[in-house]
Formats: C-alpha cells, structure tokens, sequence
C-alpha cells in the first residue's frame, strides 16, 4: 500500500492582476512504504507547493491526497508526518536542544521524557556536544541537523523533505546523505525528498519523479535500482542522471 | 636560502586560548571616573547656585542632606514609599497583563484589531492628568485612583508595541508549528510570546517610568498618604529642601531599579541574541 498518494492534484494561485497563476497540473505519484521518492524539477515548478499539499498546509484546487490509505480530510494521525523546510526555520531564542524538543511540546510529552529523547536524537545526528549552543552559534551543517533531529523526534513514519541541504557545500552536502540513509535504515520510516539536484535524487532515492514547469506536471517516473551506499561520482550515478537530466 | 623570516614580536598562534584583552575594563573605569566627574561638577554647580538665592527657592547640598538623613529616620518615610510603590506596581502589573492578552489577542484576529484601533487612539490621546481626575471622581481617595492613573497610562504603551510586535512574527515559524500541529495558544506563547519579548521589555520600561511620575501627580489629587501626598505638603508648606530630598530619593531607586534588576533580566532573557562585535 502506497503511504503518501497524490492523485491527479491541480493547483492555482491566485495573482496580483487578478489572474491565476497554474502552479500544478494532475499531479499523481505514489510513495510506498518505506522508500525514499525524490522529486526534482526546476527552480519554480511547483515542488514545494506539492509536499505543502502533501503535508496539508496548502489545499489543492483539484484532486486529493491520501496518507496511509486515509483520505488526507479524514487524516488524523498527522504529527506521524513531518516537514523539514528549506529553509532550517530554527528559532534564535531557543537552544538546539530547546529547538528539537519543540515538536515533543506540541504533542504534550512529559519533560523527563523529552529531554531523553532529545538527547538521544542529537545524538543520533551527531550533534551531542551542541545541545545548549544557540542557531547562531552554530554552522550552517550544525543548523542542518538540528533541523533534521526536529524532524525526527517524534519518530515520524513520514519526513517530507524540501531542499533541506542546498545551501550546504558537497563535502558537507554528502555527509548527511550518508546521515539520512543510515537513520532511514534505523528508523524506518518513508520519505519524500524534494531537490533540484539531479545526482543528490539518483543517490538517495529509491523511485525519481521529474516536474516539468509552467504548470508543474510529471513529466517521467524514474526507478533506481543501484544499491546503496551510492557513491556520487560513480559511473552508474552519473548514467541514472544523466538520463534524468534529459528530461528536465 | 628562502625560509621566511618571523619576526620575534609577531604572535604566534599555537592553538592556545587567547588572553582576554583588558580593554573592557579600562573602558568601564574610564566611563566610571566619567560619571564621578558629572556628579561633582553638578554639586559644584548647585552649591554655588544656592549661595545666591534664599533656601525655599533652592536649598544648599548640605540642607538638603540633611532633610533627608531626617527624612529617612522619620516614622512614615518608609510607609509613604511603600505605598507608592506598591500603587505603581499594581497598575504596571495590570497593565502589562492586560496590554500583552489584549495585544496579542487583537494582533493575532485581523478583524478585532481593526474594530479596536480606534478605541486605543481615544484611550492614548486623553491625557494622564484627565485621568486622575475622572479617577478621582469614580473611585475618591483611595488606592485605586493611583492604580488606575498608572494604568491607563502604561497600558497603551504596552499594548500598541505587543499589537505592532505581531506584525513582526515571522510567518514561516507559525507554519512550522502548524506541521506539528500546535493549538493556536501553544503558537502565542512559543512564537508570538518569544517574538515581542524584546519589544515588549523595552516598552514596559518606558511605561514603568511614565507610570511612576504620573503616580505622584495622582496621589496629589487623590490620596491621603504616600510620596505625592508628602510632596505637595512639602511644597505647600515650602519646604524646598524636603522636596528635593523625596525628588532625590525616587531617582536614586529608579536607578537602582534599572541597575539591580531591569540590566540583569535584560541580559538574562537576551542571551540567545546575537551580540554585535564591538569595534
Ligand atoms: N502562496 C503563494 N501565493 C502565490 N503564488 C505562490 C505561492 N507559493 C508559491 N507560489 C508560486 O508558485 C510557483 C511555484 O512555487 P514553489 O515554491 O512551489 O516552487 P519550487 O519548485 O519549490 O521552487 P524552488 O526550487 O525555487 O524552491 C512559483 O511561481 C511561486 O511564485
Ligand atoms: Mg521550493
């Protein structure tokens, strides 16, 4: 059973000239469990207003989405889902520990517990020696991942990815697709991964989806069946890609 | 023969800490010898003044001293000060708790704060003087007048910088709590809240201050005990000298208030922010 399905959803956003602006188009895709499904497509084409979709913060126009079968309307089980933004969104007046176990707050966990659980997540994403530091204080690297143990905290079945390391340099960029493999591995869960970066898609996902834009539609369903870990200038990654990019 | 030569004086890093620079400290002593110098040069000033004119116009520093050594020894000094200053604190507390619940409440639904903003216009143009005596007239001599005088002056104050500060949140960090599905109170006490902290601290120092000056012109109206009522007797009788020692005494605690407890709150609640590097 598909836990995150998308079918035929259609978006429009209203513009200032009174037009509308046709921001996806009959978008269908299908993420079973436990796999990690990319979507890529050029800056604009709709990507993030999908998984604001997915993640039932924007209504789509047309069209509906299903969570674990449930129509995402009758959804309720939603704090099992979890955004990382593309942007670290992390709030300056809060520690890092004080960041991740903003998610535990929401959903009413008892203090002794969410600093257990806090701790353990920092260092799951390997941040232990930062729990007290402040977001500014921090490394763009460190803001990552941060994020990413906020994200993980809850132990979300579902982590809806946006971008979440396009701002951090290839060495660094590498190290936490490692990080997101292995926790993946750890903690089971389902992934939806938004990028516009063809190899960091072919390296992480298990199924490539390529938006083409104005308006946003699927232009081609990728399976890549190498196995993991992949490494990014291999010559397998860079075929998988480049047959990727021909259709961007 | 090319090796680059190091000059002896040219610090090496080797990795240790660096020794922190006395330069902070040399600062502060410069600025407190600063301070010391003003306030001998205002003394110099006054005591000179005072030998031209007669004591019910201005009294010397040594007369005015010593009506306040007796001042201070005298049976009621303490009671009218506490008095006071409880009057104050009540109307600020009020109106902090009333200025940040209306604040928020009226910056997070769009429609109220337009219906309200022109209520809070009315309230900020009648002047402090109006409202003591409106008090005067609804609640006579007691200690409520202060308190609501107080009041209607800082919780306008108050309220206007909250309401404005929540134009300020930043609407990514409500969304953000939106996917983890928080109640719209749990987004006003950990995104608004923390948002306008730093507004709102600085409004309600400037509301405490108005606050407290508006509560001697209060109590002068519409009280039968605490500094205002002290004040106007004194003036009444010209008692300059007893003037200036009241006048002294409220600026000496408005300055140990700052120092003692608004700086290092400030500091406190202000640690995570980034501090600029100073030049
Ligand atoms: N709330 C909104 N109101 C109006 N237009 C919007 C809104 N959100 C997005 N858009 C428009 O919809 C289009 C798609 O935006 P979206 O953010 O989904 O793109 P994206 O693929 O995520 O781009 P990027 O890779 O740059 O993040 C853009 O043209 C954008 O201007
Ligand atoms: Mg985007």
């Amino acid at each position: 059973m598909s836990v995150v399905k998308v079918q035929s959803v259609s978006k429009w956003f209203p513009r200032r000239d009174g037009e509308s602006l046709h921001v996806l188009q009959n978008i269908d895709l299908d993420v079973p469990e436990k796999a990690i499904v990319a979507i890529v497509g050029a800056s604009g084409c709709g990507k993030s207003t999908l998984l604001n979709i997915i993640a039932g913060l924007v209504k789509p126009d047309r069209g509906c989405v299903f969570l674990n079968g449930v129509k995402a309307s009758d959804f309720e089980d939603w704090r099992s889902l979890t955004y990382m933004f593309q942007e670290d969104r992390l709030l300056p007046w809060r520690t890092a520990a004080q960041n991740v176990a903003f998610g535990l707050e929401a959903a009413g966990v008892a203090r002794p517990e969410r600093r257990e659980r806090v701790a353990e997540t920092l260092a799951l994403v390997g941040l232990s020696g930062f729990a007290d530091a402040y977001p500014h204080e921090l490394s763009g690297g460190m803001r990552s991942r941060v994020a990413l143990a906020r994200s993980l905290v809850t132990r979300p079945s579902i982590l809806l990815m946006d971008e979440p390391f396009s701002k951090l340099d290839p060495s660094i960029r590498t190290q936490m697709h490692d990080e997101v493999l292995r926790i993946k591995e750890l903690m089971g869960m389902t992934i939806v991964f938004v990028t516009h970066d063809v190899e960091e898609a072919v390296v992480l996902a298990d199924k490539v989806v390529v938006l083409n834009p104005r308006p946003g539609r699927v232009r081609e369903t990728q399976e890549i069946r190498l196995p993991y870990p992949r490494d990014p200038l291999s010559p397998d990654v860079a075929e998988q890609a480049r047959l990727l990019r021909r259709s961007l | 023969m090319s090796a680059v030569p190091s000059s002896p004086a040219a610090p090496v890093d080797d990795g240790r800490p660096k020794p922190v620079p006395g330069a902070a400290r040399d600062r502060r002593l410069k600025l407190a010898a600063l301070r010391l110098a003003l306030l001998v040069a205002l003394l110099a000033i006054w005591q000179v003044a005072s030998l031209g004119a007669p004591p019910f116009v201005l009294p010397s520093p040594m007369r005015v001293w010593e009506a306040w050594t007796a001042l201070v020894a005298s049976p009621t000094f303490w009671k009218d000060l506490g008095v006071t200053f409880e009057r104050i604190v009540t109307g600020f507390a009020l109106a902090a708790v009333f200025g940040v619940a209306i604040g928020l409440i009226l910056g997070a639904s769009k429609t109220l704060g337009e219906f309200f903003e022109p209520v809070l216009t009315l309230i900020t143009t009648v002047s402090s003087a109006i409202w003591a005596i409106f008090a005067l007239i609804w609640f006579g001599l007691s200690n409520w007048t202060t308190i609501f005088v107080v009041f209607m002056t800082a919780m306008p104050l108050i309220l206007t910088t909250v309401w404005q500060g929540t134009r300020t949140v930043n609407a990514d960090f409500v969304e953000l709590a939106r996917t983890f599905r928080m109640s719209q109170a749990q987004v006003l006490a950990k995104i608004y809240l923390p948002t306008i902290l730093p507004l709102f601290f600085s409004s309600a120092r400037l509301a405490f201050g108005f606050g407290a000056r508006v509560s001697l012109v209060a109590e002068t109206l519409g009280a039968s005990s605490g500094v205002g009522v002290r004040l106007k007797q004194a003036a009444d009788l010209l008692q300059t000298d007893q003037v200036f020692a009241w006048t002294l005494t409220l600026v000496a605690l408005m300055l140990a208030l700052e120092a003692l407890v608004l700086k290092p709150l400030e500091a406190r609640l202000f640690r995570w922010k980034k501090q600029a590097e100073a030049s």
